[in-house]
């Protein structure tokens, strides 16, 4: 197989912008993952540096640039980039495609995921999320991961794909290897079974449609009326199971911890329990200071962009975080205002792949933290987190949070 | 002079920031996502509201004219 995918050597990046860094690896006596990019920002490296790890990658540090790695696609494309580099690479629907074929799955997901569609779905959420909590909640103490933040969005999938709720351990043991294994070996057979178990879905679905995401998915026509290829079909649920579970996960991990650690935020979410405007604005705060994703680019052809030179499938991340973070948009950047008045975070991204499932992982967020404080008013952590529960990488979190009350 | 504000659809991405903070006059259509400006020309009552989506919109998809047609 020949492989069309892989960066040149470096030899093309001068040395003054070449930076020891390896996003994987969080130094000891970190307990916050998202630190490890505010100290690169602090040590003051350049605004766009070359690290030599990971199969070698670019970074971007500034917001403007940041937000022209997610606009231009002419040069920062979303096809074929892992990090580190791999081949074969599945190509998601619809984030792995550049506009205008990014459109095709694009069009058909949208109309489920809009602030309306959305809106439908609260109930249903309001309701698994006050069972879910009342299961622990007289236990006065929980480990939040284990116990509500991998459950709950890997739950809400199985109800929008119209999947049966006694599915779920199956579908959190798929997603627990496929976001925490290391091992080759398990991986590539867990890839197999998610397929697997997709596969047969889509195929149930086909069959005997209903009113869930599947059936639209698999009933949905490309602009000529024909079906769309299966392979795409499955690509595009394989993108719905993974792009909703860990991110939601660990950005409740991340709110969840921050409220265990400070009252003052607790009696500030408490007193707008009955004010949802200012509920979702503080909310919003939580997002911006806790954008747990890095975003990966790969660059269609050599170029220069800002006086430096990149080469044809030279890697790029751009880390959320740093965005929400810059001086140059964000008063205060590094101070959490729950009021804070203008707020142009970048944790859903921005531009073309907008994260589609940015209302729904907001009010997934908002009404879990609404149950949990009604009945869980106070909490506090339950042990010093160990450092060996940190974790970094495209997404960045917790392996467990020990919360009591 | 009253107040008009208008969207640029090619650049909105359905953040739905606006309608978050202002639903007076920001909503989303069903089938995009995108933003539909309800109330174009917003009561002065509305301004400090409006000023405040335009600025929150991530992709600086939203103007304030003044007056008239936009
Ligand atoms: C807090 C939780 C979440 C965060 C931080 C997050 C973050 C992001 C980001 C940054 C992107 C842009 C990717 C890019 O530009 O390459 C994205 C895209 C996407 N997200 Fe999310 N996401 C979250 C939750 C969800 C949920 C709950 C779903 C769906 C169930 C979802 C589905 C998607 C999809 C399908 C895309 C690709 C959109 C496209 O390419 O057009 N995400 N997400
Ligand atoms: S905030 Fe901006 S991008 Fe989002 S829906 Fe409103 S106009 Fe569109």
């Amino acid at each position: 197989m020949t492989l069309q995918w892989q960066p040149s050597p470096p030899d093309h990046v001068p040395t003054e912008l070449m930076i020891d860094f390896d996003f994987f690896k969080i130094p000891k006596g970190i307990t916050d993952p998202i630190q490890i990019w505010h100290g690169l920002v602090r040590q003051g490296v350049p605004p766009i540096f070359y690290t030599p790890h990971n199969g070698g990658h670019w970074v971007f540090l500034k917001y403007d640039d940041i937000v022209e790695g997610y606009r231009n696609y002419g040069i920062f494309s979303t096809h074929q980039t892992p990090i580190p580099p791999i081949e074969p690479f599945p190509v998601v629907q619809p984030q792995g495609m550049d506009p205008p074929e990014h459109n095709v799955f694009r069009r058909v997901l949208a109309p489920m995921f809009t602030p309306l569609a959305v809106r439908r779905m609260t109930e249903g959420l309001q309701h698994r999320a006050e069972t879910m909590i009342s299961h622990f909640a007289e236990k006065s103490r929980c480990d939040f991961i284990d116990d509500y933040a991998s459950k709950f969005p890997t739950s809400t999938f199985l109800e929008l794909f119209g999947l049966a709720e006694e599915r779920l351990q199956e579908f959190l043991d798929l997603a627990h290897i496929f976001f925490r294994s290391t091992d080759p070996t398990e991986r590539a057979q867990n890839l197999n079974d998610i397929y697997a178990v997709l596969e047969e879905m889509f195929r149930e679905k086909e069959r005997s449609p209903g009113p869930d995401m599947a059936s639209t998915i698999v009933a949905a026509r490309d602009a000529n009326g024909n079906p769309h290829p299966w392979e795409d079909i499955l690509n595009c649920g394989f993108l719905l199971f993974v792009a909703g579970l860990d991110t939601v996960t660990n950005t409740m991990a991340y709110v969840w911890r921050y409220l265990a650690i400070t009252p003052g935020a607790r009696a500030h979410f408490r007193s707008k329990l009955d004010d949802p405007a200012a509920f979702l604005i503080a909310i919003e705060e939580l997002m911006r200071i806790n954008a747990v994703s890095n975003i990966f680019r790969r660059v269609t052809h050599d170029c220069e962009y800002k006086g430096i030179r990149f080469r044809k499938n030279d890697r790029v991340i751009l880390p959320n975080t740093v965005a929400n973070r810059d001086r140059s948009v964000f008063d205060n950047p590094h101070t959490i205002d729950l009021d804070r008045k203008v707020n142009n975070h970048v944790t859903f991204g921005v531009g073309p792949h907008r994260c589609i499932g940015s209302h729904l992982a907001k009010r997934e967020i908002m009404i879990s933290l609404q149950e949990w404080l009604r009945q869980i008013p106070e909490f506090e952590l339950d042990e010093e987190q160990d450092e060996g529960s940190v974790f970094g990488g495209s997404v960045m979190g917790f392996t467990s949070l020990k919360l009591r009350w | 002079m009253s107040m008009r504000v208008v969207a640029n659809l090619n650049v909105c991405q359905g953040h739905a920031r606006c309608e978050d903070l202002c639903p007076e006059v920001f909503s989303t259509d069903a089938v995009e996502g995108k933003v539909v400006i309800e109330q174009p020309e917003f009561p002065p009552e509305l301004e400090e509201k409006v000023r405040l989506a335009v600025r929150n919109c991530p992709e600086g998809a939203l103007r304030i004219t003044k007056g008239g047609k936009a």
